[in-house]
């Protein structure tokens, strides 16, 4: 125990408290946008937009959480094999059990950490009020969720060049930000964009998210897509990660 | 007293490429291990073998277990090549992390005051240089409070007076009966230390043994003096390979330096200022790993 705790001070420290680009990419930015496009960029009276603060404090949950798995998280792992951290601690008694579990722990930490403080602002500065069900199931459907999105991230660590990494997240993030409808209403994409982008797991997650904020009924296919893209990316993180290990990667020279 | 280190015609390759083509090493309690070689004949191969981060063929045991087990890994500590620089974690956090490893660990806070470190442990890793790095991933390595010790390349980076007293620290941990195995390209620095020195070339040693021994199969010598004989007397000599003169020094380049000295003894009262260079480890490793490579 006393080694798990260890580790989850250690990584609680890297990866969250003097992480700025987290803290920035995955909390500022997303609030930023937040702001920006509910009190700046709006028209309409405040009770016409309430569904919208709601919506957008969704979507932007969602962009978080995306941003922390293939920015974040994809290059943390990258980093923690290639400089030696996971072969040390592999040598160790202990095993990389404690390092996985807490590098899991930090990242479900990160999710929710999107949702207190795009919710915090929603609350503070919208006025958004949703009773304590439904900020409990946004909760769990953040976390659920987030699972295909992180093995996504995971996935992504595997990439043997830091520049390759960097070209892969931006291509990935950004063009299913916008196609999932997290950016702009999906409704304003081309027919057949908006197909591509309803099988995003982004759009699942956010379509989860809406529904329950907004009391609709909860349409079920969305949680059997995140299931489907939870087994798919679970599968391909397993299949790259018996790769490395067979290639006995970043054990050095001859 | 059990075997430390056993290995019995170990192979490895990485694909279709032999690195390691017969290995046999027996390693005592308390013995300090040279290992050398030319940059690709598998000593880190090796050591990662002995680590368990890589499977080879053959008989392998590290404390009388397979590598990598669970009870061998608590009285291991490795010093590999590259240092860990995290992002956003101080010396003091990677010590502290170390230390939870190992249910026999030191106390950080003490063993980083006993390497003179104790100034660097609220400094995060990626403002270190490379020697204060190297220093931290020495102090890492011991932390767990190893009887086995595994050095890759340790004082890659150091300047003079950090290497210094990093073969200090190597002479305290000999004097704690702490075996280690060091690999090296400061061969005139392990040839202070090891007890033993192994060649690797090729895929296998091709010397196993203590530094004297080694020169005793190595017999050569560079003979200097100041004489007012000809220089062609001199060539005649047994064992004599080349004779040079860089007034006013006499230089004999002798294959054999004893038998060349004995032949040299009635001639004493006519040389002057004479010293005897025998060969250093570097040339006798140039000399074996060169051999092989040409053939």
């Amino acid at each position: 125990m006393k080694t798990f705790k260890t580790q989850l001070a250690f990584d609680g420290k890297r990866l969250i408290l003097r992480n700025f680009s987290y803290i920035f990419f995955s909390l500022l930015m997303p609030a930023g946008f937040y702001l920006l496009f509910t009190k700046v960029m709006v028209s309409g009276s405040s009770t016409q937009m309430k569904p919208f603060y709601v919506s957008y404090m969704d979507s932007m949950i969602v962009y978080s959480v995306l941003i922390s798995a293939l920015f974040g998280i994809a290059a943390i792992l990258k980093r923690d094999r290639d400089q030696g951290l996971v072969t040390f601690l592999s040598l160790s008694a202990h095993g990389t059990f404690p390092y996985y579990l807490s590098v899991a722990f930090w990242m479900l930490m990160m999710s929710l950490f999107s949702v207190a403080v795009m919710g915090s602002l929603a609350v503070g500065i919208n006025g958004v009020s949703l009773h304590f069900d439904q900020w409990l199931s946004l909760f769990g459907v953040v976390l659920i969720g987030q699972l295909p999105i992180m093995l996504i991230g995971i996935g992504l660590s595997y990439i043997r060049r830091y520049e390759t990494l960097s070209l892969a997240s931006n291509l990935i993030t950004f063009p299913m930000a916008i196609v999932s409808g997290l950016w702009w209403p999906i409704n304003m994409l081309p027919k057949w964009l908006q197909s591509i982008g309803e099988l995003m797991p982004t759009y699942f997650v956010n379509q989860l998210l809406n529904q329950l904020t907004s009391r609709a009924k909860v349409d079920l296919t969305n949680l059997l897509g995140i299931v489907a893209w939870f087994v798919v990316t679970g599968l391909l993180v397993i299949v790259l990660s018996k790769h490395e290990q067979r290639k006995g990667v970043a054990l050095g020279e001859a | 007293m059990t075997t430390v280190i056993q290995a019995e015609h170990l192979k490895f390759s990485y694909g279709d490429k032999t690195v390691l083509k017969d290995i046999n090493l027996t390693v005592q309690p308390g013995e300090i291990v040279g290992l050398i070689g030319a940059n690709g004949a598998g000593k880190t191969t090796f050591l990662n073998i002995l680590l368990g981060l890589l499977a080879g063929t053959g008989e392998v045991s590290v404390f009388g277990q397979r590598p990598g087990a669970p009870d061998s890994k608590v009285r291991l500590g490795s010093m590999l090549q590259g240092d860990m620089v995290i992002a956003g974690t101080t010396v003091g956090d990677l010590m502290q992390l170390a230390a939870a490893q190992s249910p026999r660990a030191l106390d950080p806070d003490a063993l980083l005051n006993e390497f003179h470190l104790s100034d660097l442990k609220p400094q995060r890793l990626g403002i270190l240089s490379g020697g204060q790095l190297r220093r931290i991933t020495f102090a890492v390595a011991l932390v767990g409070n190893p009887d086995l010790l595994f050095l890759d390349e340790p004082t890659v980076g150091m300047d003079a007076q950090s290497r210094k007293a990093f073969w200090t620290q190597i002479e305290q941990l000999r004097q704690q009966g702490k075996t280690m195995v060091i690999t090296s390209h400061y061969l005139e620095e392990i040839q202070q230390v090891a007890d033993r020195l192994l060649i690797l070339q090729n895929g296998r040693f091709v010397f196993n043994g203590s530094l004297q021994a080694l020169q005793k199969q190595h017999l050569g010598a560079t003979i200097t003096c100041e004489t007012d004989l000809q220089s062609a007397i001199f060539n005649g000599l047994p064992a004599v390979d080349k004779v040079q003169l860089v007034a006013p020094k006499l230089i004999i380049h002798s294959t054999d330096g004893d038998q060349t000295l004995r032949a040299l003894v009635p001639m004493l009262d006519r040389l002057h200022q004479v010293s005897v260079t025998r060969e250093s480890l570097e040339d006798i490793f140039l000399q074996l790993t060169g051999k092989d490579d040409e053939k």
